[in-house]
């Protein structure tokens, strides 16, 4: 059975994109066919977070226009076997997606027995917003810890309880799992940022992770890298936990206490 | 050849208001409807409606001694549309001179034989009860409408209506989010957005939550913002009630 989960938030920066890599890579490392799509078509990202920028030929646009096949779009991942991406058109917009045309793409993913579709949702809530949760069976509603997030986020699973395909069709909801990313324990302490409990208070769904904020997330990002991959990584460690917890593992939350800094980082770090 | 979605032809339920007429005076409905709709003018401009003709059938002749066609003129007049007109006979008189569509009952249907269960022949046989006990006539005036109950948080930007009925909502209502009532407004849960009970007038309505967080609470339009609601309250199952023109909030 294919499991198709759409990474969205309603706001923009709060990293969908580099979670859509990381949970498409945590996957695909756990030995689940996987592909990863990018939605947020004339916007390209996500090859790049990929490393995967110059390998690009056809695009989703192509494949939804029915101007290219399944297999000359897919881009197989360098490091890993059963990871694909599919990514997004740069020279087109959101208006060329349709949901017909979708539905065939899924159709020909789930025929081609992919185990997990990741959807990387475009930031707001218009057209491609709406096409990248259509088809979701579960959400991962990415939050940073400040009201305005929240807020949307909020506004994002109204949507996906009134607009995707599940509620149309009056099946069970979508799952909706909430992962909060650039997390900073300090700053939530001194007051800055929202703390844990706020969100989850605000948002009443189930928390699937805590990302801490890591220098680490954005060098991963200009190396072409998913983040998860850094082991030795704070961020890469939280999505890990997150994939395990994704699976169904229950795992404590970690990276939500300030860090002491011990005597070498406080001279080195 | 694939079915074109784009013109379907399907059953679906949707609301309208009725028209209930019980009184073969065309004068008197004027005179009503000049009252109703002066009321709450613009409310009901253009408002397709449903005449309900049922309360009429009681008594057939009186029935056929109320012109169907002044009748239709007198809702016009006050700019109602009259889409169909609802009837227990379709051939009546009456239902010939509405000029308009027909459709068999009303919305107050009053229980048939075809209603009364199905008995077994072994049941009827040694059947002891009287099985058209006359029904009393406050049993079945009265109609009960089921509250509209939301069982999933409402998120902001959503609006959800209850249509002459409460509206229970079990789980948070959201920044952002509006809840609306005609009737009563009950949130078992945190109200953080607006909740707005008593819209079409009803003055007795009244609001409960389980924790006051709410942006704007309003009862038969009159409303007041989370900054004129006292610190003391926030936070707290609260009721709010309409008394006199102030809009009373008190700890439940």
């Amino acid at each position: 059975m294919t499991k198709t989960i759409v990474v969205t938030s309603g706001k923009g920066g709060v990293g969908k994109t580099t979670t859509s890599a990381s949970i498409a890579t945590g996957l695909a490392r756990r030995g689940f066919k996987t592909v990863v799509i990018d939605f947020d078509v004339g916007l390209r990202n996500l090859d790049l977070i990929m490393g995967c920028e110059r390998r690009v030929v056809y695009d989703l646009v192509n494949l939804v226009n029915q101007e290219s096949s399944l297999h000359q779009t897919l881009i197989k991942d360098k490091r890993l076997d059963n990871l694909y991406i599919l990514p997004a058109s740069q020279t087109r917009d959101k208006d060329a997606l349709t949901i017909e045309g979708i539905a065939r793409v899924m159709h020909k993913l789930k025929k081609a027995e992919f185990d997990y579709i990741i959807c990387d949702s475009p930031a707001g809530i218009e057209k491609g917003a709406k096409m990248a949760l259509y088809f979701a069976d579960e959400a991962v509603v990415t939050t940073n810890p400040e009201v305005s997030s929240v807020r949307d986020s909020d506004r994002i699973l109204g949507i996906l309880q009134s607009e995707s395909k599940r509620s149309k069709m009056n099946e069970d909801p979508v799952k909706e799992h909430l992962l909060i990313t650039r997390y900073n324990p300090s700053r939530v302490k001194d007051g800055q940022m929202l703390s844990v409990d706020d969100i989850v208070d605000l948002l009443a769904i189930p928390l699937l992770g805590i990302i801490p904020e890591s220098p680490s997330v954005l060098e991963s990002s200009n190396a072409g890298k998913p983040v998860i991959l850094d082991e030795e990584s704070a961020a890469g460690q939280a999505y890990s936990d997150a994939i395990d917890r994704l699976l169904g593992e229950a795992k404590p939350h970690r990276f939500m206490e300030v860090q002491k800094k011990g005597i070498l980082s406080r001279l080195f770090g | 050849m694939p079915s074109d979605k784009r013109v379907e032809l399907k059953g679906g339920m949707y609301t309208f208001m009725s028209l209930k007429i019980g009184v073969a005076d065309v004068d008197i409905v004027d005179e009503s409807l000049a009252d109703k709709v002066q009321q709450a003018p613009g409310f009901f401009a253009d408002t397709p409606i449903v005449v309900d003709l049922t309360p009429l059938d009681e008594d057939p002749d009186t029935r056929d001694a109320l012109d169907g066609s002044a009748l239709m003129a007198c809702i016009r007049k006050h700019k109602l549309v009259p889409m169909v007109a609802a009837t227990g006979d379709k051939s009546s008189p009456l239902a010939k001179a509405v000029e308009v569509p027909l459709i068999e009952g009303g919305a107050a249907r009053r229980p048939t034989a075809e209603d009364v269960p199905k008995t077994s022949a072994a049941d009827a046989a040694n059947n002891t009860r009287p099985t058209n006990e006359p029904v009393s006539s406050s049993e079945v005036e009265y109609i009960i409408r089921p509250p509209m109950l939301i069982d999933r948080p409402v998120r902001s930007g959503q609006q959800i209506y209850a249509r002459d009925t409460d509206l229970i909502i079990i789980g948070q209502v959201g920044p952002g989010a509006e809840v609306i009532a005609d009737n009563n407004i009950h949130v078992y849960g945190p109200l953080r957005g607006r909740a707005l009970c008593g819209v079409s007038g009803n003055r007795s309505t009244r609001i409960f939550c389980q924790s006051l967080e709410a942006e704007l609470v309003s009862v038969a339009g009159n409303y007041r913002m989370l900054e004129t609601i006292p610190e003391e309250l926030r936070g707290k199952p609260a009721k709010i009630a309409l008394d006199n023109e102030r809009l009373n909030i008190e700890p439940l």
